[in-house]
């Protein structure tokens, strides 16, 4: 048997030192000559390359070996955690007692390998079924923990989940519950990164990190969607399917936001019509319908009623955008002698009364307190625009919906 | 079966199309070569081959026997191949075969100067969709993926690239890239059209103008169902007008599948077919919509679309639909104000929200002032009123001059 080598440059740089904090996917290159994917979050080219040729390690139909199946113990293959032992690339919760030469078979997980000929793999690299649940497991106790910033964490559980979801996919593993229920975890948990990374950044542009991790939730999602599909046959439905189909449109809510690039109304021609007719399904479909009118006052009142936890850290951005919608309509319409009552405003668009006078304020519109101490909102005013960059949410007055903007944990 | 045929009619047989092929190249007589390439037709004469190559077993020896159609070997074998296993009903194999045996068609089709051989070239290519796509229902059917079709993709790009070059054969890039629209259409990936019609619009070696009509039709007709997925009215409209209008006036089926988009692109736009349209040419599934349209009627819109809810996801123009309830609900309003001019014409223009309210509930629609009053504003601020609301009164105010403007064909601002 070939002495196994690994690639150049397999898992990063390997100058250690100060680079082990948190395992960097987008810098390991071998011999890959693209450019890093953290620079290309802007450009359009990334955004259609989801469904194209550029990340075959990642979508379902890439190369595949059928007849590979892993036998790797471990959560990570021996011969990798070694290596990276040797490199000093081991991310912090690899580390045994923090020393960033030792890991352990208990620390260390295997890394996500962006480029990889298949000639090369062999099956003690691969982690077979109950070795893959086992290591999710475990990962997922450690996104639950707050021992680490939580743009550490999420790094760390971000490339340790995708080679998890490459694992399955290499090994063609497209039957079977348990393949199922992996995606159906990872897509959680890059959910909840969703909305945690958004919340916990201060600057006012969405981080590369959150692009990132939209794109990976996305083709998670497209991998799960192609596993519900093989498996139809034998088990016309799972559980969870349809909230998880719910999820898609409720990304795709405005129109600038297409992550798939891909239309809507092309995706709903192959839904099972079961899946379309589901709970899930009608409430996403019904806020589309109101996002799409500008009908804020059901599409809040809705979503304050009906959103489950995940829902709604999807649908959160989209609030801010329906209110100022509203807002705009309101101002334009409205009789000029006739300001309108932010009490009115807290009520239709679901913000706290305290809260009005800023939203207005970041809307680009003045308000005015009157003799009788009542506060109003002078119509027909043409400084209107709509809140960009300032990212600031103000929560919807909703005791229900109080424990997910307050982050309580979410049990993945 | 091929019980009745002695070997020696089978072998005559044989040569006999061997003999054809090779005559009808060298005249390079187009139209008949491609009466010698078509599997799907199932003509007599194609299926007595078939029986015969069943039959004889070994048609390579006879292929070898002489120079004048040897030289053919490497498409007529695999032709052969793709022929018998049609005949049997093993249509993945026979896709298979007849991949290789056009890929060396294509290969000769390349040095042959002129475009002698279009027609046969576009016969070739029909083949290969159909056949895929036939093949892939084997598959599907037997528990396996279905991947023919994708390939038949893939080699339907290598074709379209023979093609894309400044002679005279360039004239059929459009027929093939109709064949990729209609495999990219069966299999969902649609944005793959996107790269072959980049080509087609931006290439300077191709004119549109040049291309046969009919492709012409065909092709407006896919990319006028693209704009409509991507709700690009204005440019749907475009395209599947121009698909009707160049259409051939007796292909019924064809007026239909265009007038099944163009229908929903025109409502979206604010032009209302006539009913007798409709019935004509089989659409009654839009009957409601367009009768909720004029009566500004939502609670029949919403029961037309739910009533016909799977066949319009599927087609994809559901979410299209839907949209028209902004239109549905300025007719409403507007049939208000009608009404309540005929009653007192000065004060006609004030609209209480509460009799909005009483209107929607008769079509048991529950919705309150407040509803009512977001609604109004966004049909004001879209234009569809021109006027503005008294929050206070709760009273919605319309201009005296046109107070309900016409779309005219121009899609709603947003």
């Amino acid at each position: 048997m070939e002495r196994w080598q690994p690639q150049h440059g397999r898992w990063g740089r390997g100058r250690g030192r100060g680079r082990g904090n948190h395992s960097s996917s987008s810098f390991a290159r071998s011999n890959d000559s693209r450019p890093s994917t953290t620079s290309n979050y802007a450009t359009t080219t990334s955004k259609t390359s989801s469904f194209g040729i550029n990340d075959k390690q990642d979508n379902n139909d890439s190369e595949s070996l059928p007849n590979l199946i892993g036998t790797c113990p471990f959560m990570c293959p021996v011969d990798e955690r070694v290596q990276r032992e040797r490199l000093r690339d081991l991310a912090i919760f690899e580390r045994l007692e923090g020393n960033p030469t030792k890991s352990s078979s208990s620390l260390a997980v295997k890394k996500f390998c962006r480029t990889i000929s298949t000639k090369d793999i062999r099956d003690v690299d691969m982690r077979p079924v109950p070795v893959l649940e086992d290591t999710l497991n475990y990962l997922l106790t450690i996104f639950k923990s707050r021992s680490h910033p939580f743009e550490v964490i999420h790094d760390f559980i971000f490339d340790r989940t995708r080679s998890i979801r490459q694992d399955l996919s290499m090994q063609s593993i497209t039957s079977g519950d348990q393949s199922i229920r992996m995606f159906e975890r990872i897509v959680e948990f890059h959910i909840v990164s969703h909305y945690k990374l958004r919340r916990n950044t201060t600057d006012s542009n969405v981080s590369p990190m959150h692009y990132l991790n939209l794109e990976q939730l996305t083709k998670a999602l497209a991998s799960l969607y192609h596993l519900y599909d093989e498996n139809r046959k034998s088990n016309p439905s799972y559980a969870n399917e349809a909230k998880f189909y719910s999820f898609f449109v409720l990304l795709h809510l405005g129109s600038d936001h297409q992550p798939t690039g891909e239309s809507l109304s092309l995706w709903f021609r192959s839904l099972p019509y079961s899946i379309v007719k589901s709970k899930e399904m009608m409430f996403s479909r019904r806020l589309l319908r109101y996002f799409r009118f500008g009908n804020y006052k059901r599409f809040l009142h809705t979503t304050e009623a009906e959103a489950s936890c995940l829902q709604y850290y999807i649908i959160e951005p989209y609030i801010s955008e329906i209110r100022a919608t509203g807002l705009s309509c309101l101002n334009y319409g409205g009789y000029k002698l006739h300001p309108y009552p932010l009490a009115d405003l807290s009520k239709h668009l679901l913000l706290e009364e305290s809260d009005v006078e800023s939203f207005c304020k970041d809307c680009g519109l003045d308000t005015f307190t009157s003799d009788t101490g009542t506060k109003f909102m002078p119509t027909k005013q043409t400084s209107f625009c709509h809140p960009k960059g300032s990212r600031k949410y103000y929560p919807l007055v909703s005791e229900r919906l109080k424990p997910f903007y307050d982050e309580a944990p979410y049990r993945i | 079966m091929a019980s009745y045929m002695s070997m020696g009619e089978a072998h005559r047989r044989i040569t006999e199309y061997l003999n054809r092929f090779a005559d009808v190249v060298s005249y390079q007589d187009g139209t008949s070569l491609k009466h010698l390439l078509s599997l799907s037709s199932e003509s007599s004469s194609f299926l007595a081959l078939a029986d015969a190559l069943n039959l004889f077993q070994d048609a390579n020896r006879l292929i070898r026997q002489a120079d004048k159609y040897s030289q053919y070997a490497e498409i007529v074998a695999p032709l052969f191949r793709a022929m018998q296993s049609y005949r049997v009903g093993h249509l993945a194999e026979s896709y298979q075969a007849f991949e290789k045996s056009a890929n060396a068609f294509i290969q000769e089709f390349r040095n042959w100067e002129s475009a002698w051989a279009l027609e046969a070239l576009y016969v070739v290519v029909y083949e290969i969709r159909v056949l895929a796509e036939r093949a892939d229902r084997e598959l599907a059917s037997n528990g396996k993926t279905p991947e023919k079709l994708k390939a038949a993709g893939s080699f339907l790009m290598k074709v379209f690239g023979v093609l894309a070059g400044k002679g005279p054969k360039r004239v059929g890039a459009l027929y093939v890239t109709c064949q990729l629209f209609k495999v990219y259409f069966k299999l969902g990936t649609v944005h793959l059209c996107r790269s072959v019609i980049r080509s087609i619009e931006t290439a300077r070696i191709f004119d549109f103008e040049e291309f046969p009509v009919r492709d012409k039709v065909t092709y407006m007709y896919y990319t006028g169902r693209l704009e409509v997925l991507n709700e690009n009215f204005s440019a749907a409209d475009h395209k599947l007008s121009y698909a009707l209008t160049h259409c051939d006036p007796q292909s019924e089926a064809n007026i239909r599948m265009i007038l099944k988009y163009l229908v929903p692109v025109k409502l979206s736009i604010g032009i209302l077919p006539k009913r007798s349209l409709l019935e004509k040419y089989n659409l009654i599934e839009y009957n409601d919509i367009v009768l909720a349209m004029k009566r500004g009627d939502l609670r029949l819109l919403r029961q037309a679309l739910e009533e016909h809810e799977d066949r319009f996801l599927r087609s994809g123009v559901y979410l299209v639909l839907e949209k028209l309830e902004l239109q549905v609900y300025q007719r409403l309003v507007k049939k208000i104000y009608i009404i309540q001019k005929q009653k007192d014409p000065s004060k006609a223009h004030q609209i209480k929200l509460e009799v909005i309210v009483k209107a929607l509930k008769w079509l048991e629609m529950e919705m309150d002032l407040d509803e009512v009053e977001c609604i109004m504003s966004i049909l004001i601020y879209k234009n569809l009123v021109k006027g503005y609301f008294a929050h206070k009164s709760k009273v919605a105010v319309l201009s005296k001059q046109d107070p309900f403007p016409k779309l005219n064909g121009k899609p709603i601002n947003s």
